[in-house]
């Protein structure tokens, strides 16, 4: 369970951030969310498909690095194997958060917008390895900035995922993907739950609709997603190298 | 255009053109009213130049029925065949899921007497039946009730689960499921989707008086304040007072009291204790002294209602009963009071006039058969529109056939659940069993149930609305036996029959271990809402 609370560089000032440990919060995700900005990045091996949030059935866009629950064939040997590492994965341990104001307690807000947390059950948190959040005269570090900013990132990124996903279902894009995979095992497994856009559909866009996706900057992520999926063979490829080799 | 029109003018075979149904004038702004004329709308394009217009005329200041309402999961595809959007549907109407029926008390009335009427047909029923294997097992040592054993809707219902989860598409569903919903806020709903979305005229005025051609048809009706109101087929949604085919037409009235005894139904909302409260995803029916009470639960508040006969029940007897069960929150000056007047018209469509809803005929709410008959015959209406005069008295010969039988079926099988009854505290239980007062068509089938469970080769009519299924979740639910040692070599494939009682044995546990309850799901879908896939 994640304990959330605000940084400050008082309470925080002697904490360190070890960057392996940081990779392992990704070892046991088979989707790992995605927002636009990253996904030329993901899309060199991942493919990038729409899943529905189990909290809100709302859908939301992912890179798929596993078949099943608990499954990310890019982490092995106890190490991170992919090129990229997915915002959601390199934020760790940092969130956004709203903390009840306590009175006498003042807290920093990031240019008033958000505020930044810190996972304090994150087991990336050490006092003794790592990158430091603050110098020793309590200012932030390059390596804090460059956090704080993957959390920009995000937050941008979630803005422009809605975009994304209101256009594909108002002009009814969506599409659920039908696959049964056959593992060198034999075993079998039907891909459920993912959706990804509908090639045929878009195809048949009149000009208003399709420059409007032009206009709003969603052609190229649109047509990533659909070159992405080819990604799904690799890692169908990945799982076989992994059932062979145990 | 002109040459066009002297053509037709000019072509003595187009004269049929003259008489073409182009314009539908529905009397009545309820839920029936507004589902008829939606449903046509929607199919025939009204609001375009080419489409058949529809025109709704309600009488102001005339308030619907307005009590807590039950429907059937047809509900879903009368939503979406008018183009509603589910999430929209459950926030405006404060509906919620609904997965069949629970009846408590009802065979002998001790505090663990029930039963359960899901809306899951059995596990592998259309392959084959389980009815005989449970029989068999249950003769032989102590088995769960038929529906837990051969359907996993009922362990749903009794945890407060919802049917569906929030990931699940808008109008799919995990376990089958029908809709609670607050039937004033429904009739308001659809009015705004009728006139904005599927161009339906609204007039609100007066109904005077009706004009008639020579032949009997009505040609146009006469408002307060609009004139005349010119139409070719005219239906009737006025309620109870069945302003057209019962007083106009004066089609008699067919009471079938003598079938079913209620007549009465004091009816009461109930506040819940908090906004969290669980909501029952089924509807609770409970039987008393002289009827049952049933109870709904909306997302704001339940509605509850005794439901019994004034032969058998004093009102102050009657209400005493209710605010029981109500406990607490019991306020008698809050309780409305309505006659059940149990029955149907002879026929339902006369010359250019067909009734639709109460104007048509009702029953006691036991297994929710109002809202359906109004979905049944405002898609039998839109779907099979004449397109001009001289066809329609064969689609209202049609109609009217198909309908009469429906009454009839439903008839039956509200009895079916009387005379299963075991009760003895109250003559209106024995007066129930009576064989005089047993319709001829369900002693029949009573009869073929002796040996066998029932199929659906017992119901070979198209226009069934009860399924087999539906029959033995009420047998065998009440305890009824049919009695198979006459022909044991029916018990055949006990592997297949184990197969599908441990197959519904595993359902329920994933459905249990994956579904959210009622409440749960229904803030969600206010706060997210569904997606469309």
């Amino acid at each position: 369970m994640a304990n959330l609370v605000a940084v400050d560089s008082k309470s925080h000032k002697d904490i360190k951030i070890n960057n392996t440990l940081v990779e392992a919060h990704g070892k046991n995700l088979h989707l790992v969310p995605a927002v636009l900005a990253e996904f030329t990045h993901i899309a060199l091996q991942q493919p990038i498909v729409l899943t529905k949030n189990g909290e809100t059935g709302q859908f939301v866009c992912a890179g798929m690095f596993g078949f099943e629950e608990g499954e990310n064939l890019f982490w092995q040997n106890q190490q991170w194997q992919g090129l990229y590492l997915p915002l959601q994965i390199q934020r760790q341990p940092f969130f956004i958060g709203e903390v009840p104001i306590q009175p006498g307690k003042e807290i920093k807000r990031e240019n008033d917008d958000f505020l930044v947390c810190i996972d304090t059950n994150s087991p990336a948190i050490s006092t003794t390895e790592g990158e430091s959040l603050f110098s020793a005269k309590g200012e932030e570090t390059p390596y804090f900035k460059q956090a704080k900013n993957c959390l920009v990132q995000i937050i941008q990124g979630e803005l422009d995922n809605q975009m994304l996903i209101e256009q594909l279902q108002e002009m009814v894009l969506i599409q659920p993907i039908s696959l049964e995979i056959t593992f060198i095992n034999k075993k079998q497994t039907r891909l459920n739950g993912l959706y990804t856009i509908d090639k045929e559909k878009l195809a048949a866009l009149n000009h208003e609709k399709i420059f409007k996706l032009h206009q709003l900057g969603l052609l190229l992520p649109i047509h990533i997603m659909i070159a992405s999926l080819g990604q799904i063979y690799s890692l169908i490829d990945k799982k076989n190298k992994q059932l062979a080799h145990n | 255009m002109q040459s066009t029109q002297i053509n037709t003018a000019n072509n003595p075979d187009n004269a049929s053109d003259n008489n073409s149904i182009k314009k539908i004038v529905v009397v009545g702004g309820g839920i029936a009213g507004w589902l008829t004329a939606g449903r046509i709308a929607a199919r025939h394009k009204s609001g375009t130049e080419e489409g058949v217009s529809v025109v709704l005329i309600e009488s102001p200041g005339i308030s619907a029925m307005g009590v807590g309402e039950g429907t059937w999961p047809t509900m879903r595809s009368t939503l979406i065949a008018l183009g509603i959007n589910e999430t929209d549907f459950i926030r405006e109407c404060n509906a919620t899921f609904k997965q069949g029926a629970k009846f408590s008390k009802w065979v002998d009335g001790t505090d663990n007497d029930f039963y359960y009427h899901p809306l899951v047909l059995p596990q592998g029923f259309s392959k084959g039946d389980l009815a005989a294997y449970w029989l068999a097992k249950e003769q032989q040592s102590k088995v769960n009730s038929f529906s837990n054993e051969v359907c996993f809707q009922e362990a749903i219902c009794e945890k407060g689960l919802a049917p569906k989860t929030i990931r699940t598409p808008e109008f799919d569903a995990i376990a089958n499921y029908a809709y609670h919903l607050d039937s004033v806020k429904f009739a308001d709903f659809l009015q705004k989707h009728c006139i904005k979305k599927l161009g339906v005229t609204y007039i609100s005025d007066n109904v005077v008086s009706v004009n008639s051609a020579k032949d009997g048809d009505i040609t146009s009706l006469l408002t307060k304040n609009n004139g005349d109101i010119s139409g070719d087929l005219f239906v009737d949604c006025t309620g109870f007072s069945s302003l057209l085919l019962g007083k106009h037409y004066q089609i008699p009235f067919k009471s079938c009291k003598d079938i079913l005894f209620i007549d009465t139904a004091l009816a009461i909302q109930v506040a819940y204790d908090d906004e969290d409260s669980p909501i029952a995803s089924h509807t609770l029916s409970t039987a008393q002294e002289a009827g049952w009470i049933w109870d709904i639960g909306l997302q704001h508040r339940r509605g509850v209602g005794y439901v019994y006969s004034s032969k058998h029940s004093s009102e102050e007897h009657a209400r005493e009963i209710l605010a029981q069960y109500v406990g607490d929150k019991f306020d008698n000056a809050s309780v409305r009071k309505i006659p059940i007047n149990s029955g149907h018209r002879e026929k339902f469509w006369q010359n250019n006039c067909v009734a639709v809803g109460l104007s048509a005929g009702f029953l006691e709410p036991l297994e929710a058969s109002a809202l359906v008959l109004v979905e049944l015959s405002a898609k039998m209406i839109s779907e099979q529109l004449p397109v001009t005069r001289s066809s329609m008295d064969i689609i209202a010969k049609r109609f009217n056939e198909t309908f009469l039988y429906r009454w009839d079926k439903i008839i039956d099988f509200l009895k079916l659940h009387y005379i299963l009854s075991k009760r003895v505290d109250n003559s209106f239980w024995s007066e129930n069993r009576d064989p005089n007062s047993i319709p001829q068509s369900l002693k029949d089938l009573m009869a073929l149930w002796q040996h066998r469970s029932p199929t659906d080769n017992d119901f070979n009519s198209n226009n069934e609305i009860f399924p087999a299924a539906s029959y033995q979740y009420v047998l065998y639910g009440m305890g009824f036996k049919s009695d198979y040692s006459h022909a044991p070599h029916l018990l055949n494939d006990w592997h297949y029959a184990n197969q599908q009682f441990a197959q519904n044995k595993k359902l329920t546990v994933t459905a249990i271990s994956n579904l959210p309850t009622n409440r749960e799901l229904l803030k969600k879908v206010k706060q997210y809402g569904f997606t469309h896939l």
